[in-house]
């Protein structure tokens, strides 16, 4: 909640903002994963435009938050990633987006 | 950053991709091509089946298609699973497309126990119409604007066909013509569209970039 003092502007629901959803690759991944049931991670990273290390790496924290889970298969011979959001990290991302639009709501223009 | 949280956008960004590889373009230039040659085979073959005729060949076409999107499209776009909103409309969308069909069915039945050359016109621009509505509806929830194009295609085509026949008496109605001038159109988007994809999307590197962390917070 933002609170007007004088020509200051205290801005709590900053501190509320999710660090682990609020870096933009990782943001970028949960909208993705958010409206669509699963995706490959070859998907994932032609939509982020990521590198597979980076995608590799912001999945793996996203997956320590627990936000989105990881599958790990095989088609054929060759080796499949599945990538899903779990609820938590749907949640998570609604809070993310209402704190940020109450954040820049309240700012004066 | 915004700009990232419009999810109906990125949903659509998702689902476009469906048709980035222009394989369905050159299914719907062949299915074009069928109407090129299936007059010039009629005199042979008959009515059914100089388009009987095809059927294998669509039948194959559609495995190679389906090969294709397994073998080179899968391993540079990736796959995915669509939400459960966008499965929904898609099969709004069949149902939708299988009953203009039906009704599209019935009235060539119509027309072909009515048999009369004087009919040829109204029965082009009546079929012609209904193509355009499946391709209008198809262009709308597929949202591929290049559906509604080869719809457009696909009734000018009938139509010149029918304006040459009656103005110079070419045969078959002009349709080889036409339809092959459209087909070779909607072909040659597709194998460009294909060849764009190959080029934009290489096969990617597994381990090239497994270092690359330097920027990630």
């Amino acid at each position: 909640m933002s609170v007007k003092k004088g020509n200051s502007i205290e801005i709590h629901p900053l501190a509320d903002i999710d660090q682990i959803i609020h870096a933009p690759a990782r943001l970028m991944i949960l909208t993705y994963l958010f409206v669509v049931e699963n995706a490959d991670f070859i998907f994932l990273m032609r939509m982020t435009k990521l590198t597979w290390g980076n995608l590799s790496t912001h999945l793996s924290k996203l997956e320590s938050a627990g936000y989105v889970t990881i599958e790990k298969t095989f088609k054929g011979k060759k080796p499949l990633t599945i990538i899903s959001l779990t609820e938590t990290g749907r949640n998570a991302l609604r809070n993310y987006k209402s704190n940020l639009m109450q954040v820049l709501d309240e700012l004066p223009d | 950053m915004l700009n990232t949280l419009s999810l109906k956008e990125a949903e659509r960004k998702v689902f476009r991709t469906t048709f980035l590889d222009g394989l369905w373009d050159i299914f719907i230039g062949c299915f074009f091509l069928q109407f090129a040659f299936a007059p010039l085979l009629s005199s042979r073959l008959g009515d059914f089946w100089s388009s009987a005729v095809f059927l294998p060949i669509w039948a194959f076409l559609f495995i190679l298609i389906w090969v294709i999107k397994k073998s080179v499209v899968m391993p540079r776009l990736g796959s995915v699973k669509f939400g459960a909103a966008r499965r929904a409309q898609l099969s709004k969308f069949t149902f939708l497309m299988l009953g203009i069909n039906i009704i599209a069915l019935i009235i060539g039945f119509f027309f072909a126990m009515r048999s009369n050359v004087s009919l040829g016109l109204i029965y082009s621009a009546t079929m012609g119409f209904m193509v355009l509505l499946l391709s209008s509806i198809a262009a709308h929830y597929l949202e591929c604007v290049r559906f509604f194009m080869y719809g457009c295609l696909f009734f000018l085509s009938l139509m010149v066909g029918e304006w040459l026949f009656i103005q110079y008496k070419i045969p078959h109605h002009g349709f080889p013509v036409t339809f092959g001038i459209s087909a070779l159109i909607i072909i040659l988007t597709g194998i460009i569209l294909f060849f764009r994809m190959l080029r934009n999307y290489p096969l990617p590197e597994i381990d090239g970039n497994l270092q690359d962390k330097s920027h990630v917070r």
